[in-house]
């Protein structure tokens, strides 16, 4: 299954690596990156297209436990 | 603004206030009262600003024995471990403990020394990411860049590793930072915790009409319990609705062991009334547990016929192995709480007499198959001297190392309290328990703390009975020696077809001498006759001691679900005979018999 994730992190130190990392682990395999910081500064907004086996309620709940994740919607594609 | 980091020179005789003065200070306000650590180049302004606090600073003899303790003060406490090291080496020292505190939620906060901002990136001595390298295996982690960030990441390490689910959470901090002006920070204030989720009623309702519905039901209790300071909520909860429970490895003595409802663990090494009654239940309530695979045994296949109430804090957990016909997040005190008294009423009014049929085959189960400790002949069985030493010390924290004792404590030992029960439970590290048992010691010197080891555990960090001598800490240590990693050699006696393959360690040091060379009194005991003096004399010891017991090479831990198999097809030692499972990387086929329900 592909899914979209639309996230929402803190620009903060680690941020992406954490992201990218948790979702590798759990099982999905990043197909697409892209995102930039917000005007703001304070956060990035991040969209990515992955590819896993395992249904998207546990990648949407293991990125939503992240701190630097602030908002997080998992959608198939 | 950032006021820009202003270098202050150290060691002076009045010590000016820089960024690990204020650091220390900020421990302090944050309710710290030990630190477990060791210093080294990174580190040492904030081991300067230590000099003269009051703070109490363990001196360990490896920085991996810092984080297990860190670790096993925050398990028997309920408080926020802390441990201290330095950049590199120091740094990457720590990791194990850190990965074994994500694992098993235990909050801890890390504080890691790190070469100055400037050389962060240059390859520098001792410089090491360890920023990167404990990604997976934190709950957060930070770099302070700038002396002005402490006041905001201390309170944030602190409220995270405390709030919701526990964890690990690193600071990790440049020297420069540790040397910067630090006059111009306000003293810190601790944040508070977050406020734990109340359960939505509507789940609520929808596992009130589940549970409602059991003609079968086990309740299946997990470490999240304890993390959730629900053990009394637990407790009233089983009582109320009689039915029966089973119990993780974290979860010991959410029950007490005598409970007339505890059937005991379930899992690999669980008790077969335990894993049978799961294995028939027509509804699993389960408090606090996450599907561990050492509980579950083959997930596909474990309790097959049950449909599953699952609470807990963490949503993530909720649906993540298995499907949850009804998922309550939130607090497991008040969701017990809801729960009991509308659960009782509907268990009370519905199905009773299947029930009451039902819990009273799950009992008969847990007489026909409780542990026996007659075994014959001279040699020590462990699972007996467990038993005995238990009742001899009833209200002892136990920590284990890991292995075969790991699971005779697990299985013999009587629990009335989870956290006095310590154990590397997911990430089962070797070596965990005596630098967990000193910190257990440290948080409560009038405590009563044993040490369960193994002769392969032990010597992974034997190098802290430094500390237990240094700090005249009074744990007793009960050395189970097979002279051999046991559980590796049980698996490559039953699954690999007894091809025993770097498992022996009969040229084991003599263990008592080794004690005595640390100052710490010892003896060993060869035959059970023996065993019932030797651990009352180790009992009566007023310092550290250590019973150095010789047991049988070949005791094998029993019961035992065979790996890809279901928890229906436990194994007893009398099993072993027909065993078909001695081919390597088999994967063996259930029985046909392995779902069959009760007549």
């Amino acid at each position: 299954m592909r899914y979209r994730l639309d996230l929402t992190l803190r620009h903060a130190e680690g941020a992406l690596a954490r992201v990218l990392g948790a979702t590798e682990r759990r099982g999905f395999r990043p197909l697409s990156v892209d995102g930039e910081a917000q005007p703001d500064g304070d956060r990035w907004h991040l969209c990515m297209t992955v590819e896993g086996e395992r249904g998207e309620q546990v990648l949407e709940g293991q990125l939503a436990k992240l701190y630097d994740c602030l908002a997080v919607q998992v959608s198939p594609c | 603004m950032d006021a820009p980091a202003q270098p202050m020179e150290s060691g002076a005789t009045t010590r000016a206030r820089n960024g690990a003065c204020w650091l220390v200070d900020a421990l302090v306000a944050e309710g710290v009262d030990t630190l477990f650590g060791y210093p080294g180049g990174a580190i040492m302004p904030f081991y300067d600003a230590l000099h003269g606090a009051p703070l109490r600073h363990v001196l360990v003899r490896h920085e991996q024995g810092a984080a297990f303790a860190a670790n096993g003060y925050a398990r028997a406490s309920g408080r926020v471990g802390v441990c201290v090291a330095t950049s590199g080496p120091g740094a990457s020292n720590l990791v194990t403990g850190i990965a074994d505190a994500m694992l098993d939620s235990v909050p801890m906060v890390v504080i890691t020394g790190q070469v100055a901002t400037g050389l962060m990136g240059t390859d520098a001595f001792q410089e090491l990411d360890v920023f990167g390298m404990t990604m997976p295996m934190v709950k957060h982690g930070f770099i302070a860049r700038r002396v002005d960030e402490l006041p905001r990441l201390v309170g944030e390490a602190f409220r995270i590793a405390r709030s919701g689910r526990p964890g690990p959470v690193l600071i990790d901090l440049p020297k420069d930072v540790q040397l910067a002006c630090a006059a111009h920070l306000p003293a810190h204030a601790p944040s508070p915790v977050d406020a734990v989720p109340r359960p939505a009623d509507a789940s609520l309702h929808e596992a009130l009409a589940l549970i409602s519905q059991a003609r079968r039901p086990v309740v299946y209790g997990g470490g999240g319990i304890v993390l959730g300071d629900a053990v009394r909520d637990f407790r009233t909860f089983v009582d109320a609705t009689q039915m029966p429970a089973v119990l993780t490895l974290k979860a010991l003595g959410a029950l007490p062991s005598e409970h007339p409802l505890n059937l005991g663990m379930l899992g690999m090494h669980g008790s077969r009334a335990a894993n049978t009654a799961v294995q028939e239940c027509d509804v699993l309530v389960v408090v606090g547990a996450r599907f561990d695979d050492r509980a579950t045994g083959k997930l596909a296949e474990f309790a097959p016929f049950a449909r599953v109430v699952h609470m807990d804090l963490d949503a993530g957990e909720i649906g993540k192995l298995r499907h949850a016909d009804a998922g309550v997040r939130g607090d497991l005190r008040r969701t017990l709480a809801a729960l009991t008294l509308p659960c009782a009423a509907q268990l009370h009014a519905r199905h009773g007499e299947a029930r009451r049929q039902w819990r009273a085959l799950c009992q008969q189960r847990a007489r026909a198959h409780a542990a026996r400790y007659d075994a014959p002949g001279d040699a020590v069985h462990a699972p007996s001297l467990l038993r005995r030493l238990s009742t001899l010390a009833p209200s002892a924290i136990v920590a284990c190392d890991v292995g075969q004792h790991q699971m005779w404590v697990a299985q013999h030992w009587r629990f009335d309290d989870p956290r006095r029960h310590l154990t590397s439970g997911a990430l089962g590290a070797m070596g965990f328990g005596l630098p967990a048992a000193i910190g257990a010691q440290m948080q409560d010197p009038r405590a009563q703390v044993i040490c369960v080891s193994g002769d392969g555990s032990f010597l992974m960090n034997v190098q802290e009975l430094a500390t237990l001598r240094r700090y005249g800490l009074p744990v007793k240590i009960v050395l189970l020696d097979n002279r051999a990693l046991g559980m590796v050699r049980q698996w490559q006696e039953l699954f690999f077809d007894r091809r025993y393959s770097e498992i022996d360690l009969s040229d084991n040091p003599d263990f008592v001498a080794v004690a005595r060379a640390f100052g710490i009194e010892a003896r060993r005991v060869e035959r059970a006759g023996d065993v019932g003096a030797a651990l009352e004399v180790l009992l009566a010891a007023r310092g550290p001691a250590l019973l150095h017991v010789a047991i049988d090479t070949g005791a094998n831990v029993w019961p035992l679900v065979p790996p890809n198999h279901n928890n229906a097809q436990m194994l007893d030692a009398d099993d072993v005979a027909s065993l078909p499972l001695a081919t390597t990387g088999s994967e063996p086929t259930p029985t046909e018999d392995s779902h069959a329900l009760p007549a």
